[in-house]
């Protein structure tokens, strides 16, 4: 066997490594910044009258952090080592892999700068002031023509599927990100864009909806596609199902940003497209759960040992389940109701936590010891990780929901002679403790994240105890 | 090796020198799933038509058969809503405030009206059911003591026309000026009208200004009680100056000697804007009707007149 | 043409992507340049004056925009609570858009002259001294930091470059203009003259011989929602 391990020799495991363990330690950032935002809007004077720490300019570092710090990096390993192995060649270039590592690191350390001082372009997702926007466009090039160089190398003719989601992602976050990111600078730290009202809403949801379903979904089901048959040692489910939903995602997600917008000054016949491809994306959303679940069929009884597949199952439902979810917000009749809410934030982690960190967590415990050459550290500590993080947004989904629902019925509550029976500030009141609620619920999946920094650090400290001899 | 499945799988395998290779069954699409799916192209379909929904050369879009539109949904929701008020408010503007007072289910009635238009227009001043704010300088609503009159007809002229407070600045100002310690001492007279003056001296020096240079009793007059309530030189003061009552003990700036002094040496210029729907400066307007349930729901809240 | 042929190329996966992806965006958000119905035509809207847009950059870069929408929706209980609802005229000079996305606090579309200036001061100061039940931080910096305003001229360049229909007397005054509206007892001639007699003229944040933030953001909350004139204003199919 050993010949057959020639082409793993040659793999650029380096850069995978610093990309994994600098996505652990943003996850955790991440996660506390976020613990930080719902204490305060559980405790307004939590910030102590300091301008950098305040709710309005956290939180867009809580987001970016989550997202593009600690998913961004997420990808940067996953792609990198699932395009090796899957091609079996080396990444295209030693010198695009470094300047993607530390163009992007320097964009987080940008980000976290620059944020806090207020420096914002006042665009979900995509605050960063413009010459950030020029760097994430010259390594996202950089990543494409690495990503694309190194498939270009590849030994089997067909390209494996997680790298048609890959792929398509690189693609469309660099279409999203341009046209999103059009302004005129007015000095280094400022600029306008070039959108304006209705249109630069229209924009702005057609990236901030597709930074979702192109980062938080397609890349993250291309990372399914690989962990998920290779940790179940199962073939993937069905290979047709595979083509069917992928280009039926790819097709139908980038219609559905109008959602985020109904019952706005947004014209009725956009908000009527963003509903119906919203419901019609439903299905070939859930043809990447039912390809990953399915995969398991036949060996559920390893669920029984192996806290990594029940890692991934668990992420799996939780995004089946907030695939579902999201449609159903999509109608117009309930988003009547949820928008502006807590239920869309609710919504947001069950899909972030639930799914993007779940599957990520796994993968990375999947990766790390092959990237190491050992084993891992202690099963236990994943298991203990995995009822923390799972119990975590549990408690964090569940507080949002009802607050969420809570709060969008009393807008609209009317007594018996028809006046709305609550004013503004009493329906603000109403949410203090669920908002609580969910800062626990953020702290026990933070503490379950600390337990995985534990167990990875010592994994990779001790690897050398524990060799695995290629088989 | 034995997998007996094998032979079903599409024939590619990738990444096969370690671990498990990855391979691809050929399952067929799960019929509920396929049939789902074309069930909700079908929704779609049959929505479009419906519904405004596509774009199309000339400018224009699709209008949907049901001649939807959110702005007609709108229509008929405040529709339904003035209809469901239309008996009572047709009363509650045909009557006067002594009648309504007398009509229970009317008097819930514009109570609960004029609750929700406080609850977000005014309580953000005058706090949640009146209570005032902590800052200083929104009245209370709940006590006894009223800047412009308590009646419901002085409350409704109040929420019309909005007020400004006419406190003016006496240190070293244009309107007279006086020295710090002129100001003190007047801080001082003013304190002891409400009996929690620290310094008797100053307070013999504090009258004479009140009663004299600084003019004090032209607008608060001559025994303190305010514009409402006190007279100066026999005559009954002008209710619309709103010269509150300096011998309650009730402050609407706070009432310890420093905020006392602050609001004499600086003058002090509060503004309630004006509601109604003829005025200027405000944004939420409030038709007749609405300031009727509002005067009367603020004159229930305590102490109205 | 089979998938295998597809999953083969790169190129054609890539191109394939691509092309199917652009569908979508373009469909959706074209129209909304040429449709003439999508924005209303409507009397009263102008560009902010210079104090007022330094307002909406503070604005964001406080991140408001993060727990306020500026959107009422055609709701019955949301006229009720906040008045007319939106229309996209109304935002057609913010760049970008300050729709907002959730309502930690309150909507502010027509915040503007609902509160007078005094509550604004304190309530920036801290807001639960005026509201009780509040979240909000308090931002007590915006009274202490004297208000930028050196590129006022070249902000109002960029905006007008971008479709912002500013004057060229607008921009040759900004600086002036600025002053005008935030010292009191200046004279505003020119200024009012420039943006309209609705434009406000206030001491906005209390402290009379300086320019800080809070004049800023304050003239800026005192006019959301306060230019159009509804009375002239017709409802049509969108």
């Amino acid at each position: 066997m050993g010949q057959k391990n020639d082409s793993i020799a040659t793999y650029d495991y380096g850069i995978v490594k610093m990309f994994s363990v600098m996505s652990i330690a943003y996850a955790v950032v991440g996660f506390l910044v976020g613990i930080i935002l719902a204490l305060e809007l559980a405790f307004p004077e939590l910030n102590g009258g300091i301008p950098y720490i305040s709710f309005g300019r956290l939180r867009p570092l809580h987001t970016s952090a989550v997202i593009f710090a600690f998913g961004g990096s997420v990808l940067f390993a996953t792609t990198y080592y699932v395009v090796q192995r899957t091609c079996r060649a080396r990444l295209f270039s030693d010198f695009l892999s470094k300047l993607t590592f530390w163009g992007w690191n320097l964009i987080v350390v940008l980000v976290v700068v620059t944020y806090p001082l207020g420096l914002s372009q006042g665009m979900e997702y995509a605050e960063m002031i413009w010459p950030i926007d020029l760097l994430i466009v010259v390594v996202w090039v950089a990543y494409f023509i690495n990503f694309v160089g190194t498939l270009a190398k590849r030994k089997d003719q067909h390209i494996f599927v997680a790298n048609w989601f890959f792929l398509a992602f690189i693609i469309t976050v660099a279409l999203l990100h341009i046209i999103n990111n059009l302004a005129v600078p007015v000095s280094i730290t400022a600029s306008y864009p070039v959108w304006s009202g209705v249109q630069s809403a229209m924009i702005q949801w057609w990236y901030g909806h597709n930074a979702v379903g192109f980062f938080l979904t397609a890349a993250f089901l291309g990372m399914m596609y690989y962990f998920v048959p290779k940790q179940a040692e199962r073939p993937i489910y069905s290979y047709r199902l595979s083509i069917v939903h992928f280009w039926s995602l790819v097709f139908l997600y980038i219609w559905a940003g109008p959602h985020h917008l109904h019952y706005t000054a947004l014209p009725d016949w956009a908000g009527t497209l963003g509903a119906t491809f919203s419901i019609m994306l439903l299905l070939p959303s859930w043809g990447g759960m039912i390809n990953g679940i399915m995969t398991l069929s036949g060996a559920w009884h390893k669920l029984r040992t192996d806290p990594i597949l029940r890692f991934f199952i668990i992420s799996l439902s939780f995004y089946g389940m907030s695939t579902f979810e999201g449609p159903m917000m999509a109608i117009k009749e309930v988003n009547a109701l949820s928008h502006y809410t807590d239920w869309t934030v609710g919504h947001v982690h069950s899909g972030a936590l639930g799914w993007v960190a779940m599957v990520s967590f796994a993968s990375l415990y999947h990766m790390i010891p092959k990237l190491w050459g050992t084993t891992i550290h202690s099963v236990k500590l994943i298991n203990l990780h995995f009822w923390l993080a799972t119990v975590g947004v549990v408690i964090y989904i569940v507080a949002m929901w009802i607050s969420g629902v809570m709060q969008g019925l009393m807008w609209r509550a009317y007594d018996d002679f028809g006046n709305l029976t609550y004013s503004f500030a009493e329906t603000v009141a109403a949410m203090h403790p669920y908002y609580f609620i969910r800062a626990i619920g953020g702290i026990v999946f933070l503490l379950g994240a600390l337990v995985m920094v534990y167990n990875i650090y010592m994994t990779i400290s001790t690897a050398k105890d524990r060799p695995v001899v290629a088989a | 090796m034995a997998d007996e499945k094998e032979v079903e799988t599409t024939g590619h395998q990738w990444d096969d020198e370690e671990g498990y290779p990855l391979k691809e069954y050929n399952n067929p699409l799960p019929k509920w799933w396929l049939y789902s799916y074309y069930a909700t192209i079908v929704y779609a379909v049959v929505y479009w038509v419906l519904y405004p929904a596509w774009p199309i050369p000339g400018g224009e879009f699709t209008k949907g058969v049901l001649g939807w539109s959110q702005y007609k949904q709108l229509d008929e929701e405040m529709a339904a809503g003035v209809a469901a008020r239309k008996p009572f408010n047709d009363k509650l503007a045909a009557l006067t405030t002594a009648e309504i007072t007398k009509d229970s289910q009317l008097l819930q009635y514009a109570v609960s009206a004029g609750k929700a238009i406080f609850g977000d227009n005014c309580a953000p001043c005058h706090g949640s059911g009146g209570v005032g704010s902590r800052a200083g300088g929104f009245p209370t609503l709940v006590d006894d003591d009223w800047l412009y009159g308590g009646t419901v007809e002085q409350i409704s002229e109040t929420i019309h026309g909005g007020r400004a407070g006419q406190m003016p600045a006496h240190l070293d100002s244009a309107n007279g000026s006086f020295t710090a310690a002129q100001v003190d001492d007047l801080a001082q007279y003013t304190l002891s009208l409400s009996g929690s003056s620290t310094d008797s001296a100053a307070v013999g020096r504090g009258d004479a200004l009140y009663h004299g240079d600084a003019g004090c009793n032209y607008c608060h007059g001559d025994s303190g009680k305010g514009a409402l309530l006190g007279s100066a030189g026999g005559e009954k003061l002008d209710a619309s100056i709103g010269a509150p009552n300096l011998t309650d003990g009730i402050w609407l700036y706070g009432g310890d000697a420093k905020t006392v002094r602050t609001s004499i040496a600086n003058g002090r210029n509060g503004k309630m804007p004006a509601w109604a729907t003829d005025t200027e400066g405000t944004n939420r307007k409030l038709d007749e009707l609405e300031i009727k349930q509002l005067s009367i729901y603020v004159h229930t809240l305590g102490g109205g007149k | 043409m089979k998938h295998e042929t597809i999953e083969k190329s790169i190129p054609l996966m890539a191109i394939l992507t691509f092309v199917v992806v652009l569908i979508g965006g373009i469909v959706e958000i074209v129209p909304l340049f040429y449709i003439e119905s999508t924005i209303e035509k409507v009397e009263g809207m102008r560009p902010y004056t210079p104090l007022e847009l330094r307002g909406q950059d503070i604005y964001i870069r406080e991140g408001c925009y993060n727990c306020h929408s500026q959107m009422i929706r055609p709701f019955r209980d949301e006229q009720e609570r906040y008045g007319h609802y939106s229309l996209a005229a109304e935002s057609m000079y913010d760049h970008p858009f300050q729709w907002g996305s959730k309502r930690t606090g309150p909507d502010l579309a027509r915040v503007g002259g609902k509160y007078s200036n005094l509550w604004h001061q304190a309530h920036m100061k801290n807001p639960r001294d005026m509201v009780p039940e509040s979240v909000m931080p308090a931002y007590p910096w915006l009274v202490e930091n004297d208000l930028e305003y050196g590129n006022i001229t070249k902000r109002m360049e960029v905006l007008q470059l971008v479709g912002v229909p500013y004057s060229k007397e607008q921009i040759e005054n900004a600086v002036a203009d600025l002053k005008a509206q935030a010292i009191p007892d200046s004279d505003s001639d020119a200024l009012l003259a420039r943006y309209g007699e609705k434009v406000t003229l206030q001491n906005f944040d209390g402290e009379p011989a300086r320019i800080t933030e809070l004049d800023a953001i304050v003239a800026y909350l005192q006019v959301l929602g306060t230019m159009v004139d509804f009375s002239s204003y017709q409802a049509q199919a969108r």
